[in-house]
């Protein structure tokens, strides 16, 4: 069991009334799994999302995450558990437009501490696998969209995540760049790396090897 | 991690080189700025810190009761006082009587004037002076003998030859051996000397030097390194009562360490000096780095929307907030750096015009370590102080708010960088008024009616055979055309000094106890001064003739009481024959002491001559030069005009003057590079809103308004705020002003409508360039 959320709650203030984000969420993940979190917009997939990354609070329930409380868990601790467990991509890819594509691969490293020969073999091999070795030394407003995500993906995977959180990342992709991200992660889910996608496309939701459908913060 | 900020930080300056600009330029402003003022300061505080006894030598001035009035006088020792101090005060272990004057040197065919001090023995030691040749032991063994600045050696004798031995001529009339050359003192010295005499020889013959009567020495005393400064202050000021059986005056020690910075007094009191402008430069320094900070505080906020997602990203990736900090202080600190080097090239370009200004030689040098280390503290603190307040805003952003990519709020920090840009203006019109007052001031007392006729009044000291030549000299010049009159007086038209009390007249006595000053005059004075006789007549040309005769100030005319004061006596034996319209001497701004005139230049120190309205002042002083040449031809042509004098008497007040001009400008040019990068930030934040409105049917002028407003707002909330303040300050510093102006509420209106015209052509520029921009294009890219 990687991860599970025991009737989870979220909510905020609006007039006097609670209004509901999440309401009443159970699930459970293990590990190895590929999921996609389906629904409207609204229905609540990115903030579900965000609390299984730790990113945001929710305001009842509980969440394990590999024997951890998170519930528990005091801000800091929260952080470091994401930090070494989580990798995230995002629809926007998010990559730093001050830094080259083999600083920004670096940067995750940095923050984890890591020696310098570690950091230099760990993005060599990343470039390696991405493919990308060409391009390490230019910034990302430099690259296409597909390869930018290329390089988002490359920066969650850098520190060996066990699970990958993947909110639209397809979203701002044409549709041949966006299955060749697909294919990327059907192969690092078969490498063993569990993933969970929000996603608006069965066909992207096809990839994976559950569904999750949303409606107003409820599981339907 | 580090080296990875710098590069970020680096590369965010460079992509955007505007923002990076007005930030940097306005630190290095702010930074050159205080560290020009911390120059000036340097200097100050290092008066007279160079001499090794600085703890132990104090200065004697006197304190004397006048209208029931303590006042405090230097140069106003008797002779005695400096043996019986060494004599009977335990814990003095030196003393000297010194009198400060100008001596001309001759030899062979030059002569040079330097100013210098008669002194005892003891002086050489109590300044520790180092002697390059002679011995400071024997150096004053003679009587004739004469040590010398090193400058004066080099100037007398050229660079190679020894000056030791040689036997000067000294005011075309006596010889003086030099016995030493010392090195020479630094600039900023008190009491600065280019050479040392005995003073023996020069007390010789004038018996007034050694009774208790007459107050004109600079005495200096040496305390032994135990001994209780406040114990033996007590017992010397015990001395001169003890003495002369005149409870009205005593002296007591002025500490070396304060002779610069501390040496105004009231009522007894150490009440400070020029330690008041090193304390309100400084903090003008401060200020003026606080606003530099506040550019880049606000300019690093506005643009935390461009920044909000990369610390997004930061923290997703593992960044604890701690770690932010640290960046966003990193990327301050770089600024600041970068600052810091600009501003060591400005100061090079800027520190001899600040010396012209200020009439220093202030050196900034990257050898000097003080300097560099105190620029690197400024530099540390104005990175930290400007970098704090975006580090730890722009580290509190959640990634899940950021990272949608929405628009977020911004919470507390358009609040704050209203509030900083509001500070900004306050702190720029306090600086625009005080200027506007300080300039009003001391323009008010310039046109003050002095009772005498400042300009082409040229003051010439007498040397030589100028007194014994005088009717001849006259004749020449009168004769020439050009010269109005010419008058003799024994002491500086301008200055105090020379004074007695406790009268006795006709019909009364002086009960107050007021100080009057004496003047002894040549008859033609009053003429060649422009003064008028308001009363009777005026001097005969023969001082015979009035030996029994005085004329006196209009003060002193009303000090006697009702009636007309012509033909009472004073006395007994002198006949008043004429009154002479108050005139303004000494102080400035306050009322200055009656006076008696009498009709004698036998002693007079100067020749006051007055040049004819319209004559070229070229030539008459090549008139002067030639006929002074003529009838005193060992003595080179020195001369000062009196309204020169005058206005130097303003130097401080002149030096707030300027240095308030200069701070004005500055701070509004920092505060306007902080509205060109806020206004720019706002018209890019509001280019949709523009753009619509555009649409709708807004004129341009209509959106340069909305635009405008806001900043008019807050330049209006800052002249309400600084008005107050300016006028409290200002106040404070004109009370120290007998003669003062009152302030003026337009002085208010024209700051404040100078303010918003400045804030309002900065603005304008890009709200201007925001509403001419063309809709579609702006309403595209969203």
């Amino acid at each position: 069991m990687l991860l599970k959320l025991n009737n989870i709650f979220k909510w905020v203030q609006s007039g006097g009334q609670r209004v509901f984000l999440l309401k009443d969420i159970n699930l459970s993940i293990e590990e190895g799994e590929f999921i996609s979190i389906m629904g409207p917009s609204g229905s609540g997939k990115s903030t579900l999302l965000n609390v299984i990354g730790m990113l945001d609070d929710f305001d009842e329930g509980e969440y394990n995450f590999l024997d951890e409380s998170v519930h528990n868990l005091k801000e800091k601790h929260r952080a470091n558990l994401y930090k070494q467990y989580i990798g995230f991509v995002f629809q926007a890819y998010h990559l730093l437009d001050e830094l080259t594509v083999k600083e920004n691969l670096e940067m995750p490293l940095l923050y984890s501490k890591k020696s310098s020969s570690e950091r230099k073999s760990l993005v060599a091999d990343m470039l390696d696998r991405f493919n990308i070795v060409g391009k390490k030394d230019l910034f990302p407003s430099q690259l296409s969209g597909g390869q930018q995500q290329l390089v988002g993906i490359a920066r969650a995977l850098i520190s060996s995540p066990k699970l990958i959180l993947a909110d639209e990342p397809t979203g701002n992709l044409n549709s041949k760049q966006g299955e060749e991200i697909m294919e990327l992660f059907k192969q690092l889910n078969d490498e063993g790396v569990t993933i969970i996608q929000v996603t608006h496309s069965k066909k992207n939701a096809a990839y994976g090897s559950r569904v999750i459908n949303l409606l107003d913060g409820r599981r339907i | 991690m580090y080296k990875n900020y710098i590069k970020i930080a680096w590369r965010n300056l460079w992509k955007n080189k505007g923002y990076s600009f007005l930030n940097i330029f306005g630190l290095a402003i702010g930074i050159t700025c205080a560290a020009m003022i911390l120059l000036w300061v340097e200097d100050e505080v290092g008066y007279d810190s160079n001499f090794s006894k600085q703890d132990v030598v104090y200065y004697v001035p006197t304190n004397q009761q006048y209208e029931g009035e303590w006042r405090t006088f230097f140069q106003a020792t008797p002779g005695p006082l400096a043996q019986v101090l060494k004599e009977e005060v335990p814990g003095v272990v030196g003393s000297a009587r010194t009198s400060r004057m100008d001596l001309l040197f001759q030899v062979g065919e030059k002569s040079i004037n330097k100013g210098g001090r008669f002194a005892d023995p003891d002086f050489l030691n109590m300044f520790s002076l180092s002697f390059i040749e002679g011995n400071i032991e024997t150096a004053f063994n003679m009587f004739d003998a004469i040590v010398v600045s090193r400058k004066t050696a080099t100037q007398l004798y050229g660079e190679n030859t020894s000056a030791l031995g040689k036997v000067i001529k000294v005011n075309n009339d006596t010889n003086y051996t030099i016995t030493g050359v010392y090195e020479n003192l630094p600039t900023n010295v008190t009491y600065n000397f280019d050479w040392v005499a005995p003073f023996e020889r020069y007390a010789e013959g004038k018996e007034w030097m050694r009774e208790y009567g007459s107050n004109f020495s600079d005495t200096f005393v040496e305390l032994s390194p135990e001994a209780d400064v406040n114990a033996v202050n007590e017992k010397v000021k015990k001395i001169l009562p003890a003495k002369t059986e005149d409870e009205e005056t005593y002296a007591f020690l002025h500490a070396m360490k304060d002779w610069h910075l501390r040496s105004n007094f009231e009522s007894e009191k150490q009440v400070g000096g020029q330690i008041v402008y090193v304390q309100l430069f400084s903090l003008i320094a401060i200020i003026i780095l606080l606003i530099a900070c506040i550019n880049f505080m606000n300019l690093a906020t506005a643009r935390s929307e461009k920044r909000a997602n990369e610390v997004g990203v930061r923290k997703v990736l593992g960044s604890d907030r701690k770690g932010l900090i640290s960046q966003f202080m990193a990327e301050a600190l770089i600024t600041a750096s970068i600052a810091a080097i600009a501003s060591i090239l400005l100061l090079k370009l800027l520190v001899p015009q600040f010396n012209t200004l200020i009439e220093k030689q202030l050196v900034f040098s990257l050898l000097n370590s003080v300097h560099v280390l105190v620029l690197m503290s400024v530099t540390l603190v104005c990175g930290l102080v400007a970098g704090w307040y975006p580090a730890f805003y722009l580290s509190s952003f959640k990634p899940v708010d950021v990272l949608k990519g929405a628009h977020r709020k911004q919470g507390s920090a358009p609040f704050i960088r209203k509030g900083l840009v509001a500070t900004q203006f306050v702190v720029s019109i306090v600086f625009i008024i005080s200027t506007i007052i300080v300039y009003q001031q001391v323009q008010h007392v310039k046109g003050r009616n002095l009772g005498y006729e400042k300009d082409n009044l040229v003051k010439i000291p007498v040397t030589g055979d100028i007194i014994k030549n005088f009717d001849p000299i006259k004749e020449d010049l009168l004769a020439s055309g050009s010269i109005e009159n010419l008058g003799l007086n024994n002491s500086e038209i301008l200055s105090g000094g020379n004074n007695t009390s406790g009268l006795e007249w006709q019909g009364g006595v002086d009960t107050e106890d007021v100080l009057v000053s004496v003047r002894a005059i040549s008859s033609d004075f009053f003429d060649a001064a422009g003064m008028q006789i308001v009363a009777g007549r005026g001097f005969s040309n023969n001082p015979l003739k009035d030996s029994t005769n005085i004329i006196v100030s209009e003060s002193f005319a009303r000090l006697m009481g009702f009636g007309t004061a012509v033909g009472k006596t004073v006395e007994n034996d002198f006949t008043i024959i004429g009154v002479v319209k108050d005139y303004l001497y000494d102080d400035m701004y306050g009322s200055s002491d009656p006076v008696l005139f009498f009709n004698n230049h036998e002693d007079a120190r100067f020749l006051y001559v007055k040049i004819k309205k319209g004559m070229p002042l070229g030539s008459a002083l090549s008139l002067l030069d030639k006929v002074l040449k003529k009838h005193n031809p060992a003595f080179p042509f020195d001369y000062e005009f009196v309204d020169d004098a005058f206005n130097a008497k303003f130097k401080s007040e002149k030096l707030i003057g300027s240095l308030s001009q200069i701070f004005a400008l500055l701070a509004i040019i920092i505060s306007c590079l902080g509205l060109i990068g806020l206004s720019a930030f706002i018209a890019d934040q509001r280019r949709k809103e523009i753009g619509v409105r555009k649409v709708l049917g807004s004129s341009i002028s209509g959106i340069v308004g909305l635009l405008s407003k806001e900043f008019l707002q807050l330049v209006l909330i800052a002249i309400l705020i600084a008005s107050p303040i300016a006028w409290w300050l200002m106040q404070n510093w004109l009370e120290s002003f007998a003669y003062r102006i009152e302030i003026n509420w337009r002085v208010f209106a024209i700051a404040g409508l100078a303010a918003i015209g400045i804030a309002l052509i900065t603005v304008s520029f890009q709200a201007i360039k925001a509403a001419l921009a063309n809709p579609v294009k702006s309403l595209r890219t969203e």
